[in-house]
């Protein structure tokens, strides 16, 4: 027994020694936003970040070799794994349920609201395997990491939009370039199962701090909502995950709901019982409406610029911050968006199971001329007639509003189409794009089990963009625009029968073969028939 | 005036007004917006000769996007350099192009019966203009601007070439027609022997065949180098050899299972995958197994073999279109001595009308209407199927049976 303490002690000591280290090497940081939207919902974000000072992505010519250890205390073990494993530099993975209503709400804290999954990856190639494969295996064991059909996102769905998806951090200046992998599965839904592997990759889990705030029945229930996964390497500092969630309540939804009053109690029924001990900040921050009477408890550290910051290491616990409005809520008559350029509707017309148009109406609020990048990654089942694109300048016929036309067609039973152009939006008008489409027609084998349920088609992403006197067009002004999902309904064969369409065919086949060469092979005979004797 | 001027015409009307006056009915069709609104009937052109594809390679290709690296542009490297430069694109002056390439397509057919008969005219060449003119199997895919009506042109001048023994005209032709559609390749060796032999009936009196087999070798080995130059300016015009998988190996794989007028797309919709190499296979031989034995079977006669062989593709075929029978059904015109020997020519007319019929309604029901299945139409293909085999195995019959002569009393006719 005595033995036994006196082992324990140096190596608590020891314990010790390297948590001091590795927290100097690796930082936490969480961070709650809470904004009160125009239609009198409640958008919160959470955001948890750790930084990895001083590393930098694997070099995939490294991969063949034996890798070095990795000894993490906040940063996420089991994503650091598979990031080195394939090799990738920068990724994106984001799961949301529900389309963000960019009129109503704004830009949103995370610009990734497309519905359903999205990935994508910047990954270095010069690596004895290919990206594609390390592409398929990263999307393999995130599926498996996360518990979401990732595995689906196969090449009937990776496109490469270089100019869309931009890297949000550096890309290391290796020998060979780095490539973009791009995949999105807009039939996938977050839920429950997708949120207990993301807590499981944050220091505190959800025992402390503002992730005791993450409750799943309180979440999945809120109107939007979507998680997220950021990997990025900032040069000089180092290889920085951030976790995101982001949801938006409605509390005029309650049988009460006049008013816009939340507290953390009535958005997620719970609140902060203990501060994260290894989060090197942890702020919750509100945004104060400007021009009501409301009122917040407890009294905030710090307004800035109507902005309410908590710091939740040091305010009394338990932590539940209420914002009151006196007077009841009454629905604007009409929203404005300033924080998005233009808003898009996108559709699928026609009646045809065999062919259609699409639709895409983009309306530019600004009194200014906006450019910006549309791309649609379309997989196979859609096709589009490029020769039928008319553009419509509120109403009129117009050219001239699109230019440099990147298209990839798409191939049957593999490859999607990546179609992408460079829009011209005049000021304060409506420009409709339409196209033709065809729809495909599958293999009974490859219908889902649900086929009449239609496939859902992955959303278009726009991105301003300005334009420099060269040509060239420069960074994002600011994040992407997604458009709603589409839902094509294509012809289905008859799935009870493919023996007796077998059978039928075959036997036409057969029926026909066998007159041919009857006619073919057998000679003509002409026979005398003797005399009727018989009468 | 002597009293010969005041009798009554002759009651024949004149072949020239008759054909111009055809002519101009079918230019006011094409005037008509009718291209517009048959565009995507699927029974009129298929994936591999839809006029909408074709539009969408020529704008890729004019677009620096090459149009073989995708999968939805199935057409001949050959059409599109003809499209980008001398021909039109656009709809309405490829409308009148095409009522021209059919008009071209109903004189070769006169004149194929001209050549047969050894006639400088007869009173039947207004019936087979318009056999050809009016049928609505040709005409209908020729508004909608199916490329199929091309290939019946093709075919058709290659027949006439061949009568005529303008061996290089009809070979070149023949060739061109190859690298619209792969599975024309039944169409070489019964060509071939028209070129050598001649188009005259000899149904009634079957012979073997006058020539050396030798006599092919040259026709077949200038057939080959055609082939081989067209397919180097097809490689040069776009810069590459994908446009061999993406035209002639879709006739093989069938990637596109868009429905038709054939029997393939249903059947390989429904088949099970691992099957499906196999059966694809099995599909393809089919089609060749049948050059040879009515090659052989009528030796005497090259034009009735070549006409059979027209119908067998109609029947069997990848990617059939309406105009693939229409041309072997309006091609009967040429052979009027099988008629009286033929057995059962109103069962024919009677599937092919309910074929007819119900082929579009069916279509409809199906994919815009949504009441029905795709049961529905694969049926009433399977109907036109068996209509087209029916006439098939009919005119197969009577040109055979034609040699036996009348029946006369007490004696019949039997197989062996």
């Amino acid at each position: 027994m005595l033995l036994g303490y006196r082992l324990i002690w140096p190596a608590t000591l020891l314990h010790l020694c390297l948590a001091v280290l590795g927290s100097q090497s690796e930082l936490f940081t969480e961070k709650l936003t809470i904004n009160s939207l125009q239609d009198g919902k409640v958008a919160s974000k959470f955001t948890f970040t750790a930084l990895l000072k001083g590393a930098s992505p694997r070099d995939p010519k490294t991969l063949d070799g034996e890798d070095e250890s990795q000894h993490y205390t906040l940063f996420p073990l089991a994503l650091g794994q598979i990031l080195r494993e394939y090799g990738v530099t920068e990724l994106h993975l984001t799961l949301n349920a529900g389309n963000w209503n960019y009129d109503r709400w704004g830009y949103p804290g995370e610009s990734g609201v497309g519905t359903g999954a999205e990935l994508w990856a910047w990954m270095g190639d010069g690596a004895s395997k290919t990206v594609d494969e390390r592409w398929k295996g990263l999307r393999n064991a995130l599926a498996g990491l996360f518990c979401a059909s990732l595995g689906s996102l196969d090449e009937l769905r990776t496109t490469s939009p270089a100019e869309s998806f931009v890297p949000e951090g550096s890309l290391p200046r290796w020998d060979a370039a780095h490539q973009i992998r791009h995949a999105s599965l807009p039939s996938e839904h977050v839920c429950t199962e997708n949120l207990t592997p993301f807590l499981k990759l944050l220091p505190c889990k959800s025992l402390s701090g503002i992730a005791s705030l993450l409750n799943p029945h309180r979440l999945f229930d809120a109107d939007w909502h979507g998680m997220g996964v950021h990997v990025l390497w900032h040069e000089g500092e180092g290889v920085e995950v951030r976790l995101t969630f982001q949801a938006v309540s409605d509390p005029l939804r309650s049988l009460l709901g006049k008013k816009q009053d939340w507290s953390f109690q009535s958005l997620y029924d719970r609140t902060i019982h203990r501060a994260c001990p290894v989060a090197q900040s942890s702020e919750v921050v509100v945004s104060l409406p400007t021009n009501a009477v409301y009122a917040i408890q407890p009294e905030p550290h710090a307004v800035e610029r109507n902005l309410a910051v908590y710091d939740v290491n040091t305010i009394d616990k338990p932590l539940n911050i209420r914002l009151i409005w006196p007077d009841p809520f009454t629905y604007p008559l009409e929203y404005h968006s300033d924080s998005t350029p233009f808003s898009v509707k996108r559709m699928l017309r026609g009646s045809s199971q065999a062919w259609g148009q699409l639709s895409v109406v983009i309306t530019n609020h600004r009194s200014t001329e906006v450019k910006t990048l549309y791309l649609e990654t379309m997989p196979w089942l859609v096709q589009f007639y490029l020769h039928t694109i008319q553009t419509r300048v509120n109403g009129v016929i117009k050219d001239g509003v699109f230019s440099n036309l990147t298209y990839i067609p798409s191939v049957p039973h593999s490859r999607p189409t990546t179609f992408q152009v460079l829009l011209t939006l005049p000021p304060k008008s409506t420009v409709e794009i339409t196209m033709e489409v065809t729809k495909a027609f599958l293999r009974y084998t490859e219908h889902p089990p649900d086929a009449q349920r239609g496939w859902d088609l992955p959303p278009a992403v726009f991105t301003p963009v300005e334009v420099m006197e060269n040509g060239s067009s420069s960074p994002p002004l600011m994040g992407r625009i997604y458009s709603s999902t589409l839902l094509v309904d294509l012809a289905t064969p008859d799935f009870s029968m493919p023996y007796n369409v077998i059978i039928f065919t075959c036997s036409v086949v057969a029926f026909s073969f066998g007159s041919i060469f009857n006619l073919l092979t057998r000679k003509f005979a002409v026979l005398r028939f003797p005399p009727d004797n018989a009468q | 005036m002597t009293s010969d001027s005041k009798a009554p015409p002759p009651p024949t009307l004149n072949f020239t007004a008759v054909f111009i006056a055809l002519v101009a009915a079918r230019i006011w069709l094409s005037l008509t917006d009718l291209s517009n609104v048959l565009k995507h009937e699927q029974e009129l052109s298929s994936p591999l000769t839809s006029f909408s594809q074709l539009q969408e390679g020529i704008y890729l290709f004019q677009h620096d996007v090459d149009p073989y690296s995708g999968g939805s542009f199935r057409h001949s490297p050959l059409l599109l350099s003809l499209f980008t430069t001398v021909l039109p694109s656009s709809r309405t002056l490829a409308s009148l192009l095409w009522t021209l390439n059919d008009v071209a397509g109903a004189w070769a057919m006169v004149e194929i019966w001209r050549a047969r008969q050894h006639l400088r005219s007869s009173p039947r060449d207004i019936l087979i203009a318009s056999l050809y003119l009016l049928n609505p199997y040709i005409f209908l895919p020729s508004v909608a601007l199916s490329t199929s009506s091309l290939e019946n042109t093709l075919m058709l001048l290659s027949i006439l070439f061949a009568c005529r023994k303008k061996a290089s005209a009809a070979l070149f032709t023949l060739s061109f027609l190859l690298h619209l559609s792969l599975s024309s390749i039944l169409m070489v060796l019964p060509i071939t022997l028209l070129l050598v032999t001649d188009p005259h009936s000899h149904l009634a009196s079957p012979k073997a065949l006058a020539v050396p087999l030798k006599a092919l070798v040259l026709p077949l080995g200038e057939f080959a180098v055609y082939t081989a130059f067209l397919t180097l300016v097809s490689t040069l015009v776009v810069g590459g050899g994908d446009w061999i998988s993406q035209t002639w190996g879709a006739t093989i794989t069938l990637p596109d299972l868009t429905p038709n007028t054939g029997l393939w797309w249903y059947f390989f919709t429904e088949m099970f995958d691992h099957f499906r190499p196999f059966f694809l296979m099995v599909f393809s031989t089919h089609l060749l197994i049948y050059i040879i034995p009515v090659c052989i079977k009528y030796q005497y006669d090259p034009l009735f073999a070549s006409f059979i062989l027209i119908g067998i593709l109609g029947t069997f075929k990848a990617y059939t279109t309406l105009s693939d029978p229409g041309l072997f059904l309006s091609m009967i015109a040429i052979f009027p001595e099988i008629y009286p020997h033929m057995r059962h020519p109103i069962v024919t007319a009677l599937l092919h009308l309910h074929a007819a019929l119900l082929m579009p309604l069916f279509n409809h029901l199906w994919l815009t209407q949504g009441t029905g299945n795709a049961n529905f139409f694969y049926a009433t293909t399977l109907v036109f199927a068996c209509a087209n085999a029916a006439g098939l195995v009919d005119c197969m019959w009577a040109g055979l049976r034609i040699a036996i002569g009348e029946e006369a009393e007490g004696w019949a006719v039997v197989q062996e």
